[in-house]
């Protein structure tokens, strides 16, 4: 008996979510809003316009494995999140901030951002440990939801982004 | 005065839940992960135990739902109230966290209110926070 390969199965295999599908700007924006106003200071909101281009950027991000597999990435100006992690450790502050603060607590807002999108998302994925530096690039324009804010008139940006490249056209 | 160990690999995580405490009246000790946590338990004699461990989920060496798991498996240890402070919002994880033996969870991010509302919850709120 022969068996002809409809593309059926591979088809069905072939298709994949992009973010965009998933969670939508306002949510990304809501979650931020939460983190910000939990963690930097309840005075602290973002505004949802955007600002300059950065400059000297720094990024922060957790990466989600599952259904959907990418990054949160929040991406501000070095000096900015050093002013983020000031806000954050409030008086625990060090008169001399190190670089090991900033990337903790800069990390750390990335966490729970990229924590509670990860809860968003419909199945079960797991969550890295945020990292700090320069953001990955993203691999699929079309699998990209971004938000840009203004935090102290400062640009913040909030990029969920695929990890995968886009699927060859068929 | 109630004693509270709270494991987070992030410094500032823990400066902010370890003053939240303090402002509520507890003495608190730190660690930075599942492990050392262990280990901080592992030098306290049994009426120096905590009477609240507040631990993370996502860390390196030793993640909350394993320091959870090794603490419910020492007898000494029993006595302590277990609340995962995490940004693990999944149902599903939060499941796993209370089976394995937490009593209670926050999820990130929190504020100080939610987390005298948990432990209101518990009874674990000392004297002086109730007043």
């Amino acid at each position: 008996m022969t068996t002809l390969d409809t593309g059926e199965r591979r088809r069905g295999a072939d298709v994949r979510p992009v973010i965009t599908e998933l969670i939508d700007e306002a949510t990304v924006e809501t979650i931020a809003q939460d983190a910000w106003i939990a963690l930097v200071g309840e005075e602290e909101v973002l505004v949802p316009l955007p600002g300059e281009p950065v400059i000297d950027p720094l990024s922060s991000w957790v990466d989600v494995v599952g259904p959907w597999t990418g990054s949160v990435v929040l991406t501000t100006g070095r000096r900015t999140a050093e002013e983020l992690t000031r806000a954050l450790l409030a008086e625990h502050s060090p008169e001399v901030l190190e670089h090991e603060d900033v990337v903790d607590a800069f990390g750390e807002i990335a966490n729970v951002v990229g924590g509670n999108v990860k809860a968003a998302l419909p199945g079960s994925s797991g969550l890295s440990l945020p990292d700090v530096g320069d953001a990955p690039a993203p691999r699929n324009p079309e699998d990209v939801c971004r938000v840009d804010l203004l935090w102290r008139g400062e640009t913040v940006s909030i990029s969920v982004q695929g990890a995968l490249p886009a699927l060859p056209a068929h | 005065m109630m004693r509270a160990l709270v494991i987070d690999d992030s410094r500032a995580m823990r400066r902010i839940v370890s003053g939240i405490l303090e402002g509520l009246g507890y003495e608190t000790q730190q660690a930075g992960h599942g492990r050392e946590g262990l280990d901080v338990l592992g030098g306290l004699e049994r009426d120096q135990l905590p009477e609240l461990v507040c631990v993370d989920w996502n860390m390196p060496v030793m993640d909350g739902l394993q320091f959870v798991s090794a603490v419910r498996s020492n007898p000494a240890w029993r006595s302590m109230t277990i609340m995962m402070v995490t940004s693990e919002s999944e149902h599903t994880q939060i499941v796993r966290a209370l089976a394995a033996g937490a009593h209670e969870y926050v999820i990130k991010p929190f504020t100080a209110d939610a987390i005298r509302d948990k432990l209101a919850l518990l009874g674990l709120l000392p004297q002086e926070a109730v007043l």
